[in-house]
């Protein structure tokens, strides 16, 4: 694979719980390097989105292709390419039971069958990159703040060294004043060139940080394109209507 | 013989064959409690259909009247088993079918966040369940498992009804003969007490050692 091209292409994809569709035929792709912002109301199948592409939800239909591999063709080992799917949950999902540094080291010493020693380095590596000190590497989940609790989810997703990071609603369960302290993490990354894509409700973030930024409403993609344009001009109604309430409700109106 | 004198050589007899006893179905209800209790969750249609009945045989008969059936039952069918083999299989069988429930309660306890966690690090469906799922289900199990061993000490002493020489056997035996029932089932009550003492302090200090700061089992 080349440093260029394409990372993920998702095509029409579809999916539905019940009668409910959530999901009408969503296609784009992402490019190696680039970060996608995705917003939209709550209910707008944001997050079915980002758990189809990893197939922790199956998709009804389309075709998900990771660095040229169709993970959706039947037969295929979903597991081994989802290693390659750095896969970031609104609520964390720690591993209570191990440390931070012990959530970090079990998808090396399970998944990826490294030795305990080099798990380790690896683990400090990607802690550290975090900004998670040493000293906070042999507390456990409940002993850590929900802004540290995400950094070290961060860090345990970035040690399988992914092809690519989801990132569902990375703050939403975090007080204002810890969202800073993720969002400077995520920003970073994805400037040392790691491919993103990343659902947030944080605006000012997503101006920031997104190459394209994509609108979902009502299980469609139903605006896209430069992050500045789409929030401040948006074409659609139902776009205008929900950046209105976002911007107001942000502060970050113009 | 003194009474003291020949009650100390048949009890002392008695409680090694008990706690033999014990550290054969101990160790094996646990094992078979944990694996049945797993098969209930992810044993998927089949797996789980095949456990729910075990639990729904063995948890709905009497353990006396497995014990007997173990005994009595198998040899009428030409399979002959010792008293302490049909005493050791009927308890385990017993008691495997209560601890898989605590298992099975605890492991259905785990947020699903857990398990979509251990997915999107590309675990597949056994090391989610041996790294992620049981190291926690198997804490929040522990109360009941170390409550269902110290049942299993106690009724371990149905095992006199098909000859098990045992704690309680040793103490009816000595009845028969001296008939000072007082000293001796009261004799016998403290020895049983001292066990489930004993147990319940080891798994007291398991428990404690295992706890993990913050960490209440059920997220």
């Amino acid at each position: 694979m080349t440093a260029a091209g394409e990372v993920l292409r998702v095509e029409n994809l579809r999916k539905r719980f019940g009668k409910e569709e959530v999901l009408k035929g969503i296609s784009f792709k992402v490019d190696r390097g680039e970060v996608k912002v995705i917003m939209g109301p709550s209910g707008a199948g944001k997050s079915t989105l980002l758990k189809c592409i990893d197939l922790l939800i199956p998709p009804d239909e389309g075709s998900i292709w990771l660095e040229g591999v169709e993970l959706t063709s039947p037969g295929i080992n979903v597991n081994q390419y989802r290693r390659k799917i750095g896969f970031v949950f609104q609520e964390f999902n720690l591993f209570h039971h191990l440390t931070a540094i012990g959530n970090v080291m079990l998808g090396l010493t399970k998944v990826r069958k490294l030795p305990k020693n080099e798990a380790r380095e690896l683990a400090e590596e990607a802690l550290l990159r975090v900004h998670i000190g040493r000293d906070l590497w042999d507390k456990y989940p409940a002993q850590l703040s929900g802004g540290q609790k995400q950094r070290v989810a961060i860090a345990r997703a970035l040690a399988m060294e992914p092809s690519i990071m989801l990132y569902d609603e990375p703050t939403s369960a975090l007080d204002p004043q810890l969202t800073g302290e993720v969002l400077q993490v995520i920003k970073e990354l994805a400037e040392s060139g790691m491919t993103s894509v990343i659902v947030t409700h944080e605006v000012g973030f997503a101006l920031e940080v997104a190459d394209e930024l994509m609108i979902m409403f009502d299980g469609e993609i139903i605006e896209r394109g430069n992050p500045s344009e789409v929030i401040y001009s948006p074409e659609s109604d139902s776009a205008k209507v929900f950046f209105k309430k976002v911007l107001r409700l942000g502060g970050v109106g113009r | 013989m003194s009474f003291w004198g020949d009650f100390l050589t048949r009890l002392s007899a008695g409680t090694l064959t008990t706690l033999e006893l014990l550290s054969i179905t101990i160790p094996l209800s646990i094992i078979l409690g944990i694996l049945i209790g797993v098969l209930r969750v992810y044993g998927g249609r089949l797996g789980s259909a095949l456990a729910n009945f075990y639990v729904f045989i063995f948890r709905g008969f009497p353990l006396l009247v497995t014990m007997m059936i173990m005994f009595f039952g198998l040899a009428d069918v030409g399979i002959m088993l010792e008293p302490f083999w049909a005493a050791s299989a009927a308890i385990i069988l017993c008691s495997s079918a209560y601890q898989s429930e605590y298992v099975k309660t605890a492991i259905l306890s785990i947020g699903k966040g857990q398990s979509l966690a251990a997915r999107a690090l590309g675990m597949n469906r056994f090391q989610e369940i041996a790294y992620v799922i049981m190291p926690q289900a198997l804490r929040t199990a522990l109360p009941g498992i170390t409550n269902e061993i110290l049942y299993m000490i106690l009724y371990s002493s149905l095992a006199y009804v098909i000859g098990v020489s045992e704690i309680f056997a040793s103490a009816m035996t000595m009845n028969s003969i001296w008939v000072r029932p007082g000293e001796i089932f009261g004799t016998i009550a403290l020895v049983y007490l001292s066990m489930t003492t004993t147990a319940s302090t080891v798994f007291k200090e398991i428990e404690n050692r295992l706890r993990i700061p913050g960490f209440e089992g059920a997220r």
